[in-house]
């Protein structure tokens, strides 16, 4: 099966490449605007701008499967899926796998399944990733197959955004134990058990007009303070600090928007190498107190998923973090990925 | 879902699996734990999340000697999260020796052992906020820890023992929006219990019926009803309900509200420890995991069995505040502050008798001769408790001398005639109200001076220090403040004897095979430790028994375990 990777040098996209080429079934074609240095061999690659039709028409031609891993603002996310959909259609290119995110549910709270419609606050991100989903419907039309995953929060060894940047907030003292502000579930799902959801999507028999969804959340991923606090223990940022509600939302608000401006101010003088506080975004504090559940036992039933332990993937990302335990600070990149 | 009991139609009957009465930390932890098997909960709470004058009014009654027990609506708050609104926060489980009947001990042994429990009590050490369930030592705060008291080696008294502290958590703040999105569960709040309806043959709950203060009365009708009200108001409750059995719901044989226990509690005597003062560990360290824990003292479990004696143990502790011989600032701001304190807090401040003029003058020398201890004292509570979620656990002074008192927290041998009974008084919702006649043994007392006498001799035979008290006075020391605060234990005992409990190992009320009890009224004896985290691992252990007994399908939490 030819299946190219759209957004391949993301988290999940790099990963997926690597989980593809161990299969005996899959030829894997990594995609993005440009091909980045630490491509890995024996790799094709494809570079291409997923907002370009024509471009992207051309590229998909010839391929059975395309995952679609673009993140990005908000240009990239729904446009880019538009144009995708648009493109697959006409490259006859059968089947898109389509990774969305839990964002969709915007603020609902409880046990969420699929079926499940947004709440009344939806962010920015949300309704990118929901204008996406419903393009992808506009290709099912058309007679292509897509199935939908809505993973939670990505992590394992590797990811900045839920293990590299937490762990650094742990170890400045502004994250810890939050309280009844960190008392949301995590929804935290390890990165193979997305790759393996992505696999089993390929292969998954679809029905004809039907779009399965699936959301990915390992089953026993704990709430966010339990996550804070075994990770801060597990990095040696100890003891843990419990973080008041209020300073979390200072941080977050006041601290937040400055840093944010110098940030960019700093990478727009080409000073990236000035390391500033990671600013806390709204968005994520208000995620860190929503008791949203991701119901994933469709995932389970019908992807045949079998989950990584949380001990198993804590264990990993701590044992990740302190490898890479460096005085440079990374880079987050451009694109933020929130859930 | 949380709704006021007002918005229930007036007359009516709801009908659901479990029904809870009292969301305290056992009906909350009992609460979601249902949630989660599935099963519908109707959770029942007097009061709402603040606190209200007229429901609070409600816990009034008399006390048979005002000197040896706080009245009855001190220590205990009826609104949602209970009295863990007001708690100290302090955590340890009960030893496995607690469980034991001990023939030196009267009326001893629980029916369940430490083990029974043990699964329940990680659990409820995280609802606690306590950190991971690690209660000794080295393990809890790594191996190359430092010793309690350097030099102090004893193979009959433990010094590894820790007890943790929650923040304290408020369970009514801290849990409420949890409550609220639990599939299943209805809180109701503003429903106060005023009869548990037996049917006709006394065998088997009909209803539990509530009255809100603006009038409204509806009843509650359940596969299973759990009595979460506490030691004192599950006695109330079921001694009020004697329109079918005369004597009481699961009173057949006088034992409801009897066996009633809190702690003997108090400083004594003088350590003096030799060497530096940094040999010694008086303070609060914090857990990794950010969990402020304490050692203390206690007697090893064979000691106990070989010597006789009750639980207890000891900690190190400042000099009696109200004295002010002790010449510190700090503890003299705290006795010239202590109308500012609530009852609760205040009351160990105040002995009784009333400060002399001099007194007075002594204290406020104090505080203006230390001011650098006084305002760096007052630095530290602001920052780390006033201001802090996690918050410092009581007023610790700078170790200069080398010198403490022992703070003793002993078990009360069980006694049939210390017990909650009803008064004449009736409240305003035409309940009774109740009478509080705690007492103690001359036994507590022999069995924490023979405890005494062994930790004396052990620092004696160590080397390490000497510690002295007034023999004479122990009695007076230890009773001083009467019983300790808001432990309100064992009047609704398990065990197998219909004759001498109220309840089976299931916690179902013996006579009443649908109504349960959760929470300290059932523990059989005191145990040196403060009740909070074994109710809710008793809380928890009920959920299990309670989902089984109502889906069969389900599997325990131990069973898991062994799986």
């Amino acid at each position: 099966m030819k299946i190219v990777v759209l957004g391949s040098t993301g988290y999940i996209g790099m990963r997926l490449i690597e989980a593809l080429k161990a299969t005996s079934w899959a030829e894997a074609t990594g995609a993005s605007r440009t091909k980045p240095d630490h491509a890995q061999e024996g790799v094709n690659w494809l570079e291409v701008n997923t907002c370009d039709a024509a471009a992207l028409t051309r590229a998909l031609k010839g391929f059975d499967a395309v995952v679609n891993c673009v993140a990005g603002d908000r240009r990239s996310i729904a446009e880019g899926a538009r144009t995708l959909a648009e493109a697959a259609a006409a490259a006859r290119c059968p089947r898109i796998i389509h990774m969305s995110t839990m964002s969709v549910y915007g603020d609902l709270e409880g046990l969420v399944s699929e079926d499940m419609q947004p709440g009344p606050q939806l962010g920015w991100y949300g309704k990118a990733k929901r204008e996406a989903e419903n393009s992808m419907a506009g290709f099912v039309k058309t007679g292509g197959e897509v199935v939908m995953l809505r993973p939670g929060c990505v992590f394992g060894p590797g990811s900045e955004l839920w293990v590299g940047r937490t762990a650094r907030w742990l170890r400045s003292g502004r994250l810890g134990d939050l309280g009844v502000a960190g008392d949301g579930w995590s929804n935290l799902v390890h990165i193979d058990d997305v790759c393996q959801a992505v696999l089993a999507s390929l292969r998954l028999e679809v029905v004809s007009g039907m779009i399965p969804v699936f959301n990915l959340a390992a089953p026993d991923s704990p709430r966010w303070n339990e996550y804070f606090v075994g990770l801060a223990v597990g990095i040696g940022a100890t003891p843990v600090r419990r973080i008041s509600a209020r300073q979390i939302r200072l941080d977050s608000l006041i601290a937040g928007a400055p840093l944010k401006i110098a940030e960019r101010l700093l990478n727009d003088m080409g000073k990236r190498h000035v390391r500033l506080p990671e600013p806390m975004p709204p968005g994520l504090v208000r995620l860190w107190a929503q008791q949203i559940r991701l119901d994933s036992g469709p995932a389970a039933q019908s992807l045949g998923m079998v989950w990584t332990s949380y001990p198993d993937a804590l264990q990993s990302s701590v044992g990740w973090f302190s490898r890479k335990d460096r005085p440079n600070e990374p880079v987050v990149g451009e694109t933020t990925c929130t859930p | 879902m949380i709704d006021d009991a007002t918005h229930i139609q007036h007359g009516a009957c709801l009908h659901t699996d479990v029904c809870i009465v009292g969301a305290g930390p056992a009906g909350i932890a009992l609460a979601l734990d249902l949630s989660e098997r599935g099963l519908s909960v109707m959770l029942l709470e007097s009061g709402h999340l603040d606190l209200d004058a007229k429901t609070q009014a409600l816990y009034e009654g008399e006390v048979a000697d005002e000197r040896m027990h706080s009245p009855p609506d001190k220590y205990r708050h009826r609104r949602l999260g209970g009295s863990s609104a007001i708690w100290g926060g302090r955590c340890m489980p009960m030893d496995p020796i607690d469980f034991e009947s001990r023939n030196y001990v009267a009326d001893s042994g629980w029916p369940i052992s430490y083990t029974d429990l043990l699964p329940y009590y990680p659990q409820a050490n995280t609802l606690a906020e306590a950190g991971r369930f690690s209660y000794d030592a080295s393990e809890a705060l790594g191996a190359n820890v430092a010793p309690m008291i350097r030099g102090f080696n004893s193979t009959q008294i433990r010094t590894t023992g820790l007890e943790r502290f929650s923040c304290p958590t408020h369970f009514g703040t801290r849990y409420s929006k949890r409550l609220q999105l639990a599939p299943g569960v209805q809180v109701w709040l503003g429903a106060n219990c005023i009869r548990l309806a037996l049917h006709a043959d006394g065998r088997s709950l009909q209803a539990a019926e509530f009255a809100t203060l603006s009038g409204n009365r509806f009843s509650v009708s359940a596969r299973a009803t759990v009595l979460a009200t506490g030691g004192i108001e599950t006695a109330r409750l079921m001694l009020a309900s004697n329109d079918i059995s005369p004597a009481g719901v699961g009173n057949l044989h006088d034992v409801v509200g009897r066996y009633y226990m809190c702690h003997i509690a108090g400083n004594v005597g003088t350590l003096s420890l030799k060497g530096p003062t940094s040999n010694v560990l008086h303070g609060y360290e914090v857990a990794p995991e950010g969990i402020y824990c304490r050692r203390r003292l206690s007697v090893t479990a064979d000691e106990q069995r070989r010597r006789g004696l009750a639980n207890a143990v000891a900690r190190l502790h400042f000099p009696r505040i109200t004295d002010p011989s002790h010449r510190n600032g700090v503890l003299s701001g705290l006795f010239l502050a202590r109308k500012l304190i609530s009852y609760e807090y205040g009351k160990r401040l105040n002995d009784g008798d009333a400060a002399s003029l001099r007194t007075y003058t002594r204290h406020l020398l104090n505080v203006v001769t230390d001011p650098l201890d006084t305002s760096a004292f007052l630095t530290h509570w602001l920052t780390k408790r006033t201001l802090a979620d996690r918050k410092f656990p009581s007023v610790i002074l700078r170790n200069r001398t080398n010198r403490f008192s022992l703070e003793m927290h002993g078990e009360q041998t069980p006694s049939a005639s210390s017990r909650v009974t009803l008064s004449d008084k009736v409240d305003v919702l035409g309940m009774p109200k109740v009478r509080v006649d705690w007492r103690y043994s001359l036994a507590d007392i022999e069995s924490l001076r023979r405890t005494l006498d062994l930790i004396a001799q052990e620092f004696e035979v160590s080397g390490t220090g000497r510690f002295e008290y007034q023999r004479e006075t122990l009695e007076q020391d230890l009773t001083r403040f009467g019983a300790y605060g808001g432990h309100h234990i064992g009047t609704a005992r398990m065990g197998h004897d219909i004759r001498s409990s109220v309840v089976n190992t299931d916690c179902q009320v013996h006579t009443v095979h649908n109504l349960f009890v959760a929470g300290s009224a059932v523990f059989p004896t005191s145990s040196q430790a403060n009740p909070t985290l074994t109710l809710i691992a008793l809380a928890l252990r009920l959920g299990d028994t309670l989902s089984r007994r109502l889906d069969p399908r389900q599997i325990s939490r131990t069973e898991k375990a062994v799986a």
